[in-house]
This record gives C-alpha cells, structure tokens and sequence, in this order.
C-alpha cells in the first residue's frame, strides 16, 4: 500500500525543484585539430519532487539523467537554472551552510566495486559521514552504524563490521553504500542506478531494502535507472528523459500503463518480456531507421519518431503541459496510449 | 544427428584457493536450426560453459570430463589445429563485451575481410569486400559507414559490426555471450529482432548465454537454468515459463517486475550462491530453498521429466 | 623472488648490528681509529682479521660491518625523505589540481633531469668536504621528482572513483579526503618506491665516496674502495678490495628484488574480484 499517501497529505511543500537547469560540458580542444565541442547533457529541465517521494529518472545512456543526479547533490554545478532543496538555493551555499547541505542529502553509487575505499573496513566506511559532521562518540557512533547496517539487511552486524570491501560480495558491497547514505537520516537519497551491475535476485533485494528504509526513515527518493521496470516497482511518480529533455512525468502508474509520448511507448514496447505476453500490443512509434536529420532545432525525438510531423516537430521545441492529473507530457501529438484492460493476473514480466 | 551434443561436462578452475569446479556434469542436445539460452547469475559456470565449447579456456581451466560432439565429432579430443579451424568457419562466438574487440587502428570492413580471408584462402579481396557489404545490409548498418573507424560507431552499430564479423564465414552455430548488456533497450529490442530473422532465414544454431531471462526468451526456442554450476532446469521456453519445475526458476522468476496489474512485492532469494571449491553434498541449492528436504542436503538430486523435453534437476514434485 | 631479496636483507641487516661488536671486543677494531699495534701496512686473512687490515692496519672486516649500518643509514633515511617529499607533492599536485599542479610538475621535470651526482660533486667543490647527512639531504632533494610523477598520475586516477565522490557527498573537506582516502590508496605505491629508491641512493653514495667527495669521518663501502684505489693496493690485495664491491651489488640488487616481490603483492587487491562466470 501507498505509504506515501499519508505524508504527502502531511506536507504539500515540494523538497526538491528544479528550475530551467541546463547542463553543457565542454569538451578540450585536442592537439589533432578537433576544435572543443559543447555537449548539451541537460537542456532547461524543471520538475519538483515531493516529500516522501520515491521519483524515478528513467532514461538510456546519454539522457542526462546521472548528470541530473550529480547536480542535485552538489558534485557538480548547474550551467545555468535554479535548483532548490526545501526552498533553499544549492548553487550559493558555501561554508557552514554548504556542510548542513551535505548532511541532508547523500548519494547511492552505480558500481558497488568502486563505491567503497578498498582501505577503509565496513564500520570505517559507513561512519565516515558521521565523523566528518562531529556526530557522537565513538560508541554511540558504532550504534548509530549497527541500525543502519540492520535497516540495510546486513545482520548480524558483528560478521560484517570489520571486513574489507573485497572480502564482500557485489551485493553486500551495495547495501554497505545504503547503509552510509542512511547513517545521517537525510531528507533526500539519489540513488544512481544502485542495481545495474547486480543480478537479478540480488536486486530485488536491494530495491526491498530501499522501500523499507523509506518507509522506516520517511527519507524521499530519487531513482535513477534505464529500467522502466524497476521504476515502475519502486516509484509513485516518474520521469522519461530523453537526450536532455524531459519528455513525460507523471504518477508511475499512468505514465506506464498509458505513456502519451512516442518515446516512452517506444521504450515500453523495446523492454524484453516473459511470460504471457500474448496480448501486449506494441505501440510502434518508432522509426525502423533514423531519419538522416542529425542537428536537430525541433523536438529531440524527431528523427527517431514515426508520428513526427515533419515540420512542426523537427522546428519547434515542444513545451511540457499537462494532459492530465499530474501528468505531463512534452509533444505535440500526445496521444494517450494505453495497454487496453489492465490484466490483473499480468502474467507477463519484463526484464531489467 | 543433432548439431551439438553435450554429454555430462566438467569443468574447473585451478585457482590459489583450490580446485574451483565451475560446471559440473552438463547434458544437452542441440538441434540444427534451434536456438539454446543459459540463464543464470554470477558464478553459475554459464560463461565458462561458452568458452569450452569455443576450446578457449583460459590456462588455469580445463575439461575434467565429458564429451562436447559438433557434427559427430569431439571437440575435446581434437589438436588445437583442427579445433582452429572449426573455430569461426563452423562455430563462431560473440563475447561479453565484445564492442571491445574490434582494432580501433583499422577500419571496420577491412577487419571483417580479414577474417573471412584467413578462414577462407581461396577468396580474394574483392569478393571479400563483396560479402562484407552483404553482411552490413543484413545485419542493418548503412552501407556508406563500412570504412568507418571504430570509434565512429555508436554501441549499437559496433555490435551490429561483431555479428557481422561472427556471420562473415557462415558458421553453422554461434554462442553468444551476454551479447546486448552494454546497450540501451531500444537498440537491444532491435539487435535482438534481427537476431530472430537471421536466425530463422539462414538456419543458424544459436548458443545464447544471458543473466537476464527476458533477453534469452525473445530469442531462444529452449532454455536451460544454470546454478551453481550444475544445469537445474530445461525444456522448451514456454513450458518453462508456465510451469518452472525447479524452485530456483520459480525463485528466479519471482524477482523480475511486472508492468501492468497488480504490484506484488519482488521476493529475493535468501542467503549466498555456495562455495564452489568444496561445493555441498546434495543439492546445491536447497540453503535457499524454500521447499527443502532433509533428503536434499544428504543426496544429490536426479533428473524429474515434467513433460516431454522438460526436465527439472530437483527431489521434489514439480 | 622476494624471499631471495629479504634473506638477503636480513643478512646485511645482522651485519649493521653486529657492527657495533668489534670495537667492542677490542678497541683495535674500530673501523676508523682502531689500530693494531702490531700492524701497520695492508696484510691478508688472518686469525686476528678474518679479512684482513687495510693500509693502516685497520681491520677491514670491522669496517664491512660498520659499511652496512651506513648503508641502511643512507639508503633508508635518503630514500625516505625522498618518497615523503615525492608522495606529499605528488597528492597535493594531482589532487589540486590547475596550475599549481602544472608549476609543480615543471619544477619536478627540472630537478629530473639535474643529475644528481654531478650536482653534488659541484657543490661540495665549493663547500668543501660535505656531512654525511648533508649528502642524504640533497639526494633527497633531487630525488623526489620521480615519485612524486607515479604518485600523481595514481592520484589523478583516484580522483574521480565514486568512493571519492560518495565522501565529498558525506561532506568530508579537502583536508580529509587527501588524508584518509587518497593516501591510504597511494601508500602501497609509495613504499613500492622507497625501496627503488634505497638502492639509488646507496649508490650515489658509494659513488660520491668511492670519488673522493663524500664524509671522511664515515666509514662506508664506498669509502673503503676508494682507500683501495687511492693508495694502489686494488690489485694487490683482493680481500680488500672485493668484499666492499661486492657488498654494494648485493645489497642493491636485494632491495630491487623485494621492490620487485612488492609489486605483485600490491596489484591483486586493487584489482576487482573477477566472477567465474
């Protein structure tokens, strides 16, 4: 059940926005005559996330959705737009402030095989963040990491306490980085595709822990992933980013089960399935081959959509409105898919 | 005759905590024109398995015991001459990765010419060249991107040019290793599209080794489960899908998400793959099980036929 | 490998403790003023002097033992100043980053190809007879470069593994990511230098003895050979003349060794745990 309900009713004050946040890198000139390129990794982006949230960033390699993750919990700076944490500006904060920002959000790391100092053992690592803040003594400390190796599922905690991360398995590794990211009780996760390079099994393990540590710490998520799967599983509200854009957000639900924009059908329709899945109609709103329009002044999606209209859409951005409650989408030829009846003994699974 | 038959297959690792048996005792037929998927995850032995078959063991690994028979013949009891020349003119393999593979130094086609040429002396360049551009429309890459370097490719389009170069001698069985785990899911949808047409136009046998179970049921006719080295469950991919034998599948199965319908909560498997250096007595799975018997830990489990081509390796009723 | 190297090592090592038994024994012992009052000159092996007296009638193998406490002196304390040195600049260098790590490593290029010998022999040409301790400070000094690039470049790569970013993300300062995450990574490498280094800086002093150049109040090896050449005994008395070369040869190619074994010691736990898949 919604967990979520009951605190978003609590407080209507959004934790996280962002305003018009745009993202270029710039890459060196090389010494073989390849002048600097400029590399648009996030292109005006605005969206608020909701306290007790769990928001999913869904999108493929290139969308910007790691590099969205980086500027929320400060590594890196935004080219241009706002972005707020409970009404306050990050881009300022310096000092004093700079640090209590740092105490409310933290970060869950893609690769649990360098996530954690190979030097540091498990009790060293997941109190880092409470030494560095002054918090407690060493006793109350090493309680404080106890509760959080338990609410992480590394129990009991004496097994794992002294160990090194190489003596860990991928897993185990992952739930160390949980268990450091929850230690100070922040406002905010990001975590960073946290299950990409496990198994399967092993992630639903990892997605269960998240759950239930959100539950226990009421702490908000954000959810960064390619798997539209696994956001749907985890999330109450998600967003598809395409190359820098935001393309539909919504309650994860809708935005699955009836995705208004080409592209989020078409990642619907690319997900590899199992099962009963006789009845699933693929969307087709893809192109069989990229159109050859490579620079693009329009939609980002136009040279790959099949409902594109070729001049509307290759030279107007579209905007993001919204179709219906809560739900938003930028194209201008939404049409509201939809999967026909929702089977409820969905006997069809897709991979992640 | 079947094109491919694996009779119980050992194969360890000499490693400096001891001798690591990576699979043991692996049995399957493979049918001309049919296509094979090992699911499993870390440690299960399924790459290793790709590699022996390949005779492309590393130096610590080798065949304890078992037959692998390729059309009739060996492969284990042939010099490292004839399996040479089986390598890539009958059986050709993609491997994880295998984007990495192509030289960044030299263009695209002129790598795959290379290879058809040093399988086939009798060809000369131009024809090569000639069956290259073939291959690229096959496989879907713009013919004016052939002398392209590497690096010029996106992900996609450098794995399209691997299977192209897998496809360059007409091998009559490819084993493909985790092939698409690099790639966004759309280029993966389509990669895995033209791996079915091409499957079905040519007849081509495929080998697919994936942890992900809904990669191999897009592509393959049978699949077989791999845990812990050992080979737990086989048949033809819908039955396995409908009806899981081994609770492994069924566990397997339980931690893939849905899309639509109800949410029901993911159950992970409890506990840890088992050491495979002093793997246990009996079945090597039942710590995790769910519905173990005192009999599971004492004695190794035999093979329970569900249905006709659908085995399960378990004590239990299915 | 290594075994050979540290077998080695703590042969020389009993050496440098049992220097201090001689004079013990016997005051004619002393490697510098011990003199045997009944000899004067060079003479062979004997009972007395199981190696011999050198041209003062001083016994030879008293000045062996007393060559390898210098040894390790020199070496180890040379090579360390020289790793500190290297390894702070190298960290503070990559970690900074812009031009402070470019000036820096200019510098470094600079002082890397002075060559240190030469250096040496210039300045104590102008100073007069150096300090053994002089001569260990400014190997250090000259020394440093080659770490401090190796230290660099590992610090470089570090920079960006996402356990350096998750500890900016807790909040730690600067201060204390170079101190707690990036040196404990860069230390193996460091100490993997020390011992290149021990042997570069034996040598240099052993040349600079050997040359004329070094402290005339040390006894080292080098010290010893050039007492063979200078007073014309180098093919007359080999028992003289061969222990202290051989020394030096040995002790070097002992450090290369363990350095050696170090490495292999070193890249498996930094290496990620491969599957068997």
């Amino acid at each position: 059940m919604r967990e979520t309900n009951l605190l978003m009713n609590e407080m209507a004050r959004p934790i996280l926005s962002l305003e018009k946040v745009h993202k270029i890198y710039r890459t060196k000139a090389s010494l073989f005559g390849r002048s600097g390129m400029e590399v648009v990794a996030l292109s005006n982006i605005s969206f608020t996330i909701e306290r007790g949230d769990i928001f999913g960033l869904v999108g493929e390699s290139g969308s910007g959705k790691t590099t969205a993750g980086r500027l929320m919990v400060k590594l890196e700076e935004a080219s241009s737009g706002k972005i707020y944490l409970d009404d306050v500006e990050i881009n300022a904060l310096r000092g004093r402030a700079l640090k209590g920002f740092r105490r409310q959000v933290q970060m869950i790391f893609q690769d649990p095989y360098q996530s954690l100092n190979p030097q540091l053992s498990v009790l060293d690592t997941i109190s880092e963040p409470l030494t560095v803040h002054g918090i407690g003594d060493g006793e109350s400390r090493q309680e404080l990491v106890r509760q959080a190796m338990k609410a992480a599922g590394l129990s009991p905690a004496e097994d794992y306490l002294h160990r090194y991360p190489h003596q860990l398995s991928g897993g185990q590794r992952q739930r160390v980085a949980i268990a450091r990211a929850m230690v100070l009780k922040p406002q905010l996760v990001v975590a960073d595709e946290p299950t990409s390079m496990l198994d399967a099994s092993i992630s639903a393990q990892i997605f269960n822990i998240l759950l239930e540590m959100r539950k226990e710490l009421g702490v908000t998520l954000v959810f960064i992933t390619h798997s539209l799967a696994a956001a749907r599983y985890l999330c109450n509200r998600l967003a598809v980013v395409y190359r820098g854009n935001l393309m539909e957000m919504g309650p994860a639900d809708t935005v699955i089960q009836n995705p208004c924009h080409p592209y989020t059908q078409a990642l619907i329709d690319a997900l590899p399935k199992f099962g009963d899945c006789r009845d699933v109609k693929p969307y087709g709103t893809l192109l069989r081959v990229d159109s050859e329009a490579r620079e693009v002044t329009g939609c980002p999606f136009y040279p790959r959509c099949r409902k594109a209209h070729r001049i509307k859409c290759s030279l107007e951005i579209p905007p993001l409105r919204e179709i219906g409650d809560g739900h938003f989408v930028a194209c201008f030829y939404a049409t509201p898919g939809s999967r026909g009846e929702a089977r409820s003994d969905d006997a069809c699974f897709y991979g992640t | 005759m079947a094109l491919l038959e694996v009779q119980d297959l050992s194969i360890g690792y000499r490693t400096k905590k001891g001798y690591l048996q990576a699979v043991d005792g692996l049995s399957f037929v493979l049918e001309e024109g049919t296509s094979l998927g090992f699911v499993g995850e870390s440690g299960c032995g399924k790459t290793t398995v790709g590699m022996a078959l390949m005779g492309l063991l590393p130096p610590n690994g080798s065949v304890s015991k078992g037959r692998i028979v390729f059309e009739g013949r060996d492969l284990l009891k042939m010099g490292e001459e004839e399996m040479r020349r089986i390598r890539w003119r009958k059986i050709a393999m993609i491997f994880q990765a295998a984007m990495n593979a192509l030289n960044p130094v030299k263009r695209v086609d002129k790598q795959i010419v290379e290879a058809i040429l040093t399988h086939d002396s009798q060809k000369d360049e131009e024809e090569a060249m000639k069956e290259v551009e073939g291959l690229f429309q096959l496989v879907g890459v713009p013919v004016e991107r052939m002398r392209d370097y590497p690096h010029q490719y996106s992900g996609g389009m450098k794995q399209r040019a691997i299977i192209a170069m897998a496809l360059a001698c007409k091998p009559r069985l490819i084993i493909a290793d985790e092939p698409t785990t690099a790639l966004d899911v759309i280029v993966q949808d389509q990669i895995l599209a033209e791996t079915r047409n091409l499957q079905r136009e040519f007849g081509i046998s495929i080998i697919f080794i994936s942890h992900d179970i809904a990669i191999v049921a897009e592509v393959c006719h049978d699949i077989g489960i791999m845990y812990a080295g050992q080979l737990v469950e086989y048949g033809p991919r819908d039955k396995v899908f409908e009806s899981p034998g081994h609770p492994y599948t069924r566990a397997l199965l339980a931690s893939y998400p849905t899309l639509t319908g109800d949410k029901k909560r993911l159950t992970p498997i409890p506990g840890e793959t088992p050491n495979l250096i002093h793997p246990p007595e009996g079945c090597r799975f039942c710590d995790r099980c769910p519905g173990a018997k005192g009999q599971c830990k004492k004695e190794s489990p035999e093979w329970i036929e569900i249905s006709p081509g659908h085995r399960s390796l378990c004590h239990g009723s299915p | 490998m290594g075994k050979i190297g540290l077998t080695l090592l703590i042969l020389f090592a009993l050496m440098a403790v049992c220097s201090f038994i001689p004079p013990w024994i016997d005051p004619m012992y002393q490697p510098m003023t011990g003199v045997d009052p009944e000899i004067s000159q060079s003479t062979g092996p004997s009972l007395r002097h199981w190696l011999g007296t050198d041209f003062m009638g001083r016994d030879i193998l008293s000045q062996l033992l007393a060559g390898a406490r210098v040894a390790f002196m020199v070496g180890v304390s040379a090579a360390f100043m020289s790793i500190f040195l290297g390894t702070a600049i190298g960290m503070f260098a990559g970690y900074t980053g812009g031009v402070t790590d470019t000036l820096l490593m200019r510098l470094a290029d600079m002082i890397m190809v002075m060559p240190t010998l030469l250096v040496v022999l210039i300045l104590s040409s102008l100073f007069g007879q150096l300090n053994i301790w002089t001569i260990v400070l400014i190997i250090a000094l000259f020394r440093w470069p080659g770490v401090s690039r190796v230290i660099r470049a590992q610090t470089l790569s570090l920079k960006h593994r996402p356990f350096i970013e998750a500890a900016k993300v807790a909040g730690a300062s600067h201060l204390r990511i170079v101190f707690r995450h990036i040196m404990p990574n860069v230390l193996p490498l460091s100490f993997l230098y020390m011992t290149f280094r021990v042997t570069s800086a034996i040598i240099i002093e052993a040349a600079l003895a050997f040359l004329g150049f070094g402290d005339p109040g040390t006894v080292s090896w080098g010290m010893m050979l050039q007492w063979v050449w200078k007073t014309g005994h180098m093919f007359k008395a080999p028992y003289w003349l061969l222990p202290p070369g051989i020394c030096i040869s040995l002790i070097t190619l002992s450090f290369y060794m363990l350095g050696r074994a170090m490495d292999e010691v070193l890249d498996p736990r930094l290496r990620k745990e491969e599957e068997a898949g």
